[in-house]
């Protein structure tokens, strides 16, 4: 992992509240191994947010790193407000990664919620016939198009596109079958729906969960998630909690467990 | 250059700039990070006689220009620290000072007297009385004069290595514990620990942390480390070692002159893990652009007003 001044070269908004970056990073570029790693970012020198954000990785082509964010608050804010030329700090590649969805025998359905869908949309670049569900509140906030026939499903709350509901509204449109694997991103809330459906059709399932991170390199012990099984892993020192910056962020379902 | 070597006790450190306890695991997390060399000491995570598991999640929330922490003294447990720790340390060229918290007089002692029992290069022992976040870490001995007193007492009859005592400036009278601490033979005394503190989600109403209040820290403490070390400093003779809001050369010169011998820097770690290295850095240039011989020549030395 670096630390590294990094030049934004294109910061724009997609959708509504939703912004893709790409940076120059070649230590980071380098460094990095696969879809489900992510960057913690400093967008200035002040300390009035001391805490670095942590922002999973939408793709890596050659030295150049995106992402994909929503504003959520002032940091996310002064992100938005950063023009390409300018420099921001950023700490990583951090974190595990997704497997399996290149294996010939999984048919991946990624399935992507609120910026849970950077993630995603990273495995979708790499993989082979894919299913693909993101979720949105709005229409305004999608940024492709809802296009069942290739097998892209857009989701919204507010039924203004797509599918009217969440991402398991979407999930009963598609055949699953006992090749099926599902990779997802989102929400807590999404999550813990997809675990227990994949539990329930005894399918497989990988899970992007989102931390609040102090550090994102183990220091702080802040970022924990409650474990099934009491397995320790061999990032964090303990049975109940694992540190979602070390051991995850990505975590097959049967692993951990929600609020 | 300026000479940057600090006494605590019989000890000689070769800088005043520390990593403050809970803030850098157990000091051998991130060697890609930060060169632990240049480092005048690491404070390991707090330890108790049985691991524990922590809190339950939120932990953390960041605030203006700070952040809460209530982690819940998760750790390895003393069996575990000696096991796999010390020998990593035996290893390392930079001094380590234990953290040892507990919720009885007893557990202090016996985690002590089992790292006094093997051999280790481990330097001294910082004694958390002053964790906010769990019933058990210590609070009542931190904010009890006779207490602290009593539990430094015995503390000292079980070991020759450095004893600091880590004082909690959510008292009303921190130079009195200090004074305690100081009597009952201590060699130093760290200041701060965490100020309590409470954060607010106006969204959701949620408290933002599992345990409601847990402790503050980062730049946002840094005016109440500065006056807990000045009160502690005046009124013992013992080394001060000052915590709290530390981010940069200037807040090194700012807690030396409030009379600190050296300081641990603590949430800075989180958002930078080489960042001491960067301060050390600074410090050196400052004193030389000062034309100051030595940084300790600067404790105590504010100007009041008074």
């Amino acid at each position: 992992m670096y630390i590294e001044n990094v030049t934004i070269s294109s910061n724009e908004e997609i959708a509504m509240g939703i912004w893709r970056m790409s940076m120059n990073a070649p230590k980071i570029a380098a460094a990095y191994i696969g879809p489900g790693q992510f960057i913690n970012i400093l967008p200035n020198d002040n300390w009035e947010h001391p805490i670095r954000r942590p922002m999973s990785i939408a793709s890596v082509n050659g030295n150049i790193v995106e992402i994909i964010y929503k504003i959520f608050g002032d940091m996310t804010h002064q992100l938005s407000r950063k023009n390409s030329g300018e420099t921001i700090n950023i700490l990583g590649p951090l974190g595990n990664v997704f497997t399996e969805w290149d294996k010939k025998e999984v048919d991946p359905i990624l399935i992507g919620g609120g910026v849970g869908l950077a993630p995603i949309l990273n495995v979708y670049e790499s993989c082979k016939n894919p299913i693909m569900i993101i979720g949105a509140k709005t229409a305004a906030e999608h940024f492709m198009e809802h296009d069942p026939k290739n097998n892209i499903y857009l989701t919204t709350d507010d039924g203004s596109m797509g599918i009217a509901g969440n991402a398991l509204k979407a999930i009963d449109e598609i055949d699953v079958n006992e090749n099926s694997f599902i990779f997802a991103c989102g929400p807590e809330p999404m999550l813990h729906a997809l675990q227990k459906y994949a539990i329930g059709k005894n399918i497989r399932a990988q899970l992007s969960v989102e931390s609040y991170m102090g550090c994102g390199v183990g220091l702080c012990q802040g970022c924990v998630i409650e474990r099934q099984n009491g397995q320790v892993q061999k990032h964090s020192y303990h049975e109940k909690y694992s540190l979602v910056c070390l051991d995850g962020p990505v975590y097959e379902c049967s692993e951990v467990t929600f609020g | 250059m300026a000479d940057l070597s600090v006494k605590i006790g019989d000890m000689i450190f070769k800088n005043p700039i520390f990593v403050a306890s809970g803030t850098f695991g157990y000091g051998t997390e991130n060697p890609e990070l930060v060169d632990i060399s240049k480092l005048g000491a690491i404070v390991t995570k707090s330890i108790t006689l049985n691991p524990r598991e922590g809190n339950p999640p939120p932990r953390i929330v960041e605030t203006s220009s700070g952040m809460i922490n209530s982690i819940g003294l998760a750790n390895i447990g003393v069996e575990k620290y000696i096991s796999d720790m010390l020998p990593i340390y035996e290893e390392m060229d930079t001094p380590i000072i234990m953290n040892i918290a507990g919720s009885s007089m007893t557990e202090y002692m016996d985690v002590m007297k089992k790292v006094e029992a093997v051999s280790s290069n481990i330097v001294g022992y910082e004694i958390n009385i002053s964790c906010p976040n769990v019933k058990e870490g210590g609070m009542e001995f931190g904010v009890d004069c006779e207490m602290t007193e009593k539990l430094t007492r015995e503390l000292r009859k079980l070991t020759d290595r450095l004893l600091i005592m880590k004082l909690s400036p959510n008292v009303t009278d921190i130079a009195g514990i200090a004074t305690s601490s100081e009597n009952g033979g201590a060699d130093a005394v760290s200041a701060i620990n965490t100020v309590v503190g409470m954060s607010i989600n106006h969204t959701s109403h949620f408290s933002d942390i599992h345990t409601t209040f847990g402790g503050l820290s980062g730049p946002a403490i840094k005016p109440v480390g500065l006056a807990c070390v000045h009160k502690v400093y005046r009124a013992v003779n013992i080394p001060i070692i000052g915590i709290g809001g530390i981010v940069n050369s200037a807040d090194v010169i700012e807690y030396f002159l409030a009379g600190s011998c050296s300081v641990q820097v603590g949430t800075a770690n989180f958002r930078n893990p080489g960042i001491t290295e960067i301060i050390l850095n600074d410090l050196n240039n400052y004193l030389d652009e000062k034309g100051i011989d030595s940084i300790s020549s600067l404790i105590g030395s504010v100007m009041t007003h008074d």
